[in-house]
């Protein structure tokens, strides 16, 4: 049995965010961070000079101190993508005492590769990814598969293994947009149906335009403390229950084992052993949509159902005139909508919706007596992590 | 024949991140060579190059070459892509990983030209052989047995 000594004794106490846009271009990365940090502190309720953590992926954790004068911190560290990692490294520096109020950061800013709009913006001309400064163009093949392709190429077997349909992966592209409509925050609110899907534009064959999360600007943060002091600061404290992260040896893209085995496989039964609460008793579920494929992926390694049924159990719980997905009639599956609809937060969308519905501030998305969350982040190959919150 | 020193590989290929890890694979290309490193101690193969076998740990991997022979695992048709030499992506660009007969999960991933590269479908024979990209080899996959029809 996998030991759990942190169970419930972090929780989340705050939450700032921008919001995503993926228009416009004329405010900094830094700009987007330093606003939903201090929209987080002071949601949290607490003064900066009680921050004594600082972890994020970009800026530096040591630029996010010094931007927001924070007068001493003890804890700073940057993870790379999806924000799990995040959560589970402020996580363990608070159970471990390294600090006692940690700010946890995630901003997403487009490059100009990926959008018409930064690249209107001359300051961006030089940075690639997540804001970064690009160093000399070394030679890319389209035949590889680091990053994003990968995905397309593990759905090209999904769908031949299983006898998947592009259908039932437009469920998950359909309900992430139908959730979004809902979601002041989100990138994309437009209505989507199937006819859309299907008619869209194919970019790595078998994945479309509509199966690929979209690029965003904006920033999520969170202020995370011991369970205990979480009880002076608020009535309704979000408890991390449970939360890991997971790969296999073989994590290079093209060289992973099968779809029945890799990072997945690992975080799902390494968070079951840790969790008390686990499927169909969660009241609602974020899995990871940076393409529509992993989600069905996650539906089906979390035990929703069988391998390779993912596609056939959205289908059966879709709710027609809602036009979404609902899990025995109750379970909603990201009602922010996703980094398909809301924007690509790696993951942070995520745990801050989970965050706004258990705190039940959600508003008009609110899932009705939310009192526990699923989440399972990331893809396949050393990005797999997941996490259960629940009410304090 | 002298073995082409790194210098004058790094001058061959000068756009291609090229290390000590994964030099004798890019010395490969240009004999028209496809090298994976295969370990001496316990004879598992691995790709990429790493600087150890990831099995047992020995330093003993050598670059070895393998028999061409392969089976399309996985698939994608690339509609749109970085720009790169001989490559359309209106037709669209196929990109296979291609599971090798050396050894269950070991793969390379490449393209597939010739006849019947544009129906090519997961489960397919193929077999190893090389184009010129960039004025240097570039290894790629053509079709190969006639088990193809029989799999769709
Ligand atoms: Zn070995």
């Amino acid at each position: 049995m996998p030991r759990n000594p942190v169970k419930d004794q972090v929780a989340i106490v705050g939450v700032g965010s921008t919001g995503f846009s993926r228009q416009g271009a004329s405010r900094s990365r830094d700009a987007l961070v330093a606003q939903a940090c201090i929209d987080a502190v002071r949601d949290a309720g607490v003064g900066k000079q009680e921050i004594d953590g600082v972890c994020g992926g970009l800026p530096r954790a040591s630029t996010v101190v010094s931007m927001l004068g924070l007068p001493e911190v003890t804890h700073y560290v940057n993870h790379p993508p999806p924000f799990g990692f995040t959560i589970v490294d402020a996580m363990n520096a608070i159970h471990a005492g390294s600090a006692d109020v940690v700010l946890a950061y995630h901003a997403m800013y487009r490059s100009p590769f990926v959008s018409r709009s930064a690249a209107s913006d001359p300051l961006r001309r030089h940075l690639g990814w997540a804001g970064e400064p690009i160093g000399r163009p070394w030679r890319t093949d389209p035949e590889q598969l680091e990053g994003s392709p990968g995905y397309a190429a593990w759905a090209s077997r999904y769908l031949h293994e299983y006898g998947v349909r592009r259908e039932q992966l437009g469920y998950v592209a359909v309900n992430n947009r139908t959730n979004a409509a809902d979601n002041p925050l989100a990138a994309m609110r437009d209505p989507l149906t199937m006819e859309d899907y299907l008619g869209a534009r194919m970019v790595r064959d078998p994945l479309c335009m509509l199966d690929m999360d979209v690029p965003v600007d904006g920033a999520d943060a969170f202020v995370l403390t011991t369970a205990e002091r979480a009880r002076d600061l608020t009535d309704h404290p979000v408890l991390i229950h449970a939360a890991t992260t997971g790969t296999t040896a073989k994590n290079d893209e093209d060289q992973i084992s099968g779809l029945g085995h890799h990072g997945q496989q690992v975080v799902a039964k390494e968070l079951r052993a840790k969790s008390d609460i686990w499927v169909p008793d969660v009241d609602v579920y974020f899995p990871y949509d940076g393409f529509s494929f992993i989600t069905l992926s996650w539906i089906e390694n979390v035990g929703w159902c069988g391998e390779g049924e993912g596609g056939a159990f959205v289908e059966s719980h879709w709710e027609k005139e809602a036009n979404r997905i609902m899990i025995d009639g109750r379970v909603p599956v990201n009602p922010h909508g996703g980094s398909l609809s809301e924007g690509a937060t790696q993951g942070s969308g995520h745990i801050r919706e989970a965050v706004v519905q258990l705190r039940g501030d959600a508003g008009d998305r609110q899932v009705a007596g939310a009192r526990s969350a699923l989440l399972t982040l990331g893809g396949f190959f050393f990005n797999a992590q997941g996490l259960v919150l629940r009410q304090g | 024949m002298h073995p082409l020193s790194d210098a004058e590989l790094v001058d061959r290929l000068p756009d291609i991140l090229i290390n000590h890890d994964n030099k004798a694979f890019y010395r490969g290309w240009l004999e028209r060579r496809l090298l994976l490193n295969r370990c001496l101690q316990c004879d598992t193969w691995h790709h990429p190059p790493k600087p150890v076998c990831p099995e047992c740990w020995s330093d003993a991997v050598v670059p070895t070459p393998v028999c061409g022979e392969g089976t399309v695992h996985l698939l994608i048709r690339l509609r749109q892509g970085p720009p790169a030499d001989g490559v359309d992506y209106s037709t669209p660009h196929p990109v296979a990983t291609v599971e090798l007969a050396e050894q269950e999960g070991l793969r390379y991933t490449s393209t597939v030209i010739g006849d019947g590269a544009a129906d090519v479908a997961i489960g397919d024979s193929v077999r190893l052989t090389w184009i010129e990209r960039n004025g240097a080899p570039y290894p790629v996959f053509e079709r190969s047995g006639a088990s193809s029809a029989s799999e769709r």
